[in-house]
């Protein structure tokens, strides 16, 4: 699973920043085309729910979902062989 | 049927400011619905006037947005009129402690079997932000630039007085809990009655130096007192500080309901 962020719902009010216990959201900088700053996702891949949910069929912590005023994040399947940054941590 | 389902997407975004608790509150609301699997056509949601009243305008039901103060009313006899609907009452802290005050008052005498949620923001916010019951002693709004100077509403209280089967308050930071609160009095037979603390960056927080959301958000948090923790601050005979307001199930209990669903 991904997580995205819907561009279109998303009013930049930061509090999946606030909620994330992950860190994953991170305040945005830059404005889109409506002239919000969406959040910034660091490294999504770390999120329990991206890699847990279809092992335990259920949603898991989903915090930010459910506390987004928006309804703007939401996970979806991934596509086959999607490209993914890969991080060496020593 | 997931949450997402419920919403009518095309609605959608909604109006709601940046940061407004309300979205929160119909996410919880919703994530309720779909635990306890509602089906979408016995299912009614009826709101007032406000912005939390707003909310069944982007849910994917029958809805009545009806008029000020009267959601419960109208609420009332949609629930004796066809008693196998599931009412759900979405109410602002204007709209029910004010002006619908006595329909709530009574609504919790009859015990009619609905579940109130009450969106708290502690003002009116779609009017520009003058100061409400719930405003909280010294807080500032349009209304009130001195600081208010006249004590707050305890809505919960208010239902527990007035005879209502379930009572639950939470805020809009607590969302399992708030998850957890609407469904079991979506299950309770009889009104319950869900007060929901929400922040409102826009009109409450700007006169009251919590502009970011996040600031109110910690308001919210740090004001919140555990109804078991305040309990153990008076059995040890320690104070309970005054701007601090009780969170948890405050009441459940077995009452004789009407229109229960035979």
């Amino acid at each position: 699973m991904k997580l995205v962020i819907d561009e279109s719902r998303c009013k930049g009010c930061n509090l999946c920043v606030l909620v994330c216990p992950y860190g994953i959201f991170q305040e945005g900088s830059e404005l889109n085309q409506r002239g919000i700053a969406v959040p910034r996702l660091d490294r999504p891949e770390r999120c329990t729910n991206c890699r847990l949910q279809h092992l335990y069929g259920r949603l898991l912590c989903g915090m930010c979902q459910m506390i987004c005023p928006d309804q703007a994040i939401r996970w979806v399947e991934e596509e086959p062989f999607e490209p993914h940054s890969v991080v060496v941590e020593f | 049927m997931t949450a997402e389902e419920w919403y009518r997407a095309d609605r959608l975004p909604h109006i709601y400011c940046a940061g407004c608790g309300n979205g929160t509150v119909i996410n919880c609301t919703l994530a309720a619905v779909e635990e306890l699997g509602w089906r979408r056509e016995e299912t009614v949601f009826i709101s007032g006037i406000g912005c939390s009243s707003r909310a069944p305008g982007y849910i994917l039901t029958d809805s009545l947005h009806t008029t000020h103060g009267r959601a419960l009313a109208f609420a009332t006899g949609v629930k004796l009129a066809n008693p196998g609907l599931n009412v759900v009452v979405f109410t602002g802290d204007g709209d029910l402690a004010a002006i619908g005050g006595n329909h709530f008052i009574h609504a919790c005498r009859r015990n009619v079997d609905m579940t109130v949620v009450c969106m708290n923001n502690m003002i009116y916010g779609m009017t520009g932000g003058q100061g409400s019951p719930t405003t909280p002693p010294g807080a500032f709004s349009t209304t009130t630039p001195y600081g208010s100077g006249e004590p707050a509403f305890d809505l919960a209280e208010l239902a527990i007085a007035a005879g209502a089967n379930y009572v639950a308050r939470w805020t809009s930071y607590h969302v399992k809990e708030l998850v957890k609160a609407i469904a079991a009095g979506m299950r309770t037979p009889g009104l319950s009655f869900v007060e929901v603390m929400t922040q409102c960056p826009t009109n409450y927080g700007r006169h009251n130096r919590l502009r970011r959301v996040s600031d109110m958000i910690e308001y919210l948090r740090t004001h919140a007192l555990l109804v078991q923790k305040k309990e153990r601050l008076v059995q040890e005979g320690k104070t309970v500080p005054d701007e601090m307001f009780t969170v948890g199930e405050l009441v459940r209990r077995n009452r004789p309901a009407m229109g229960v669903r035979r």
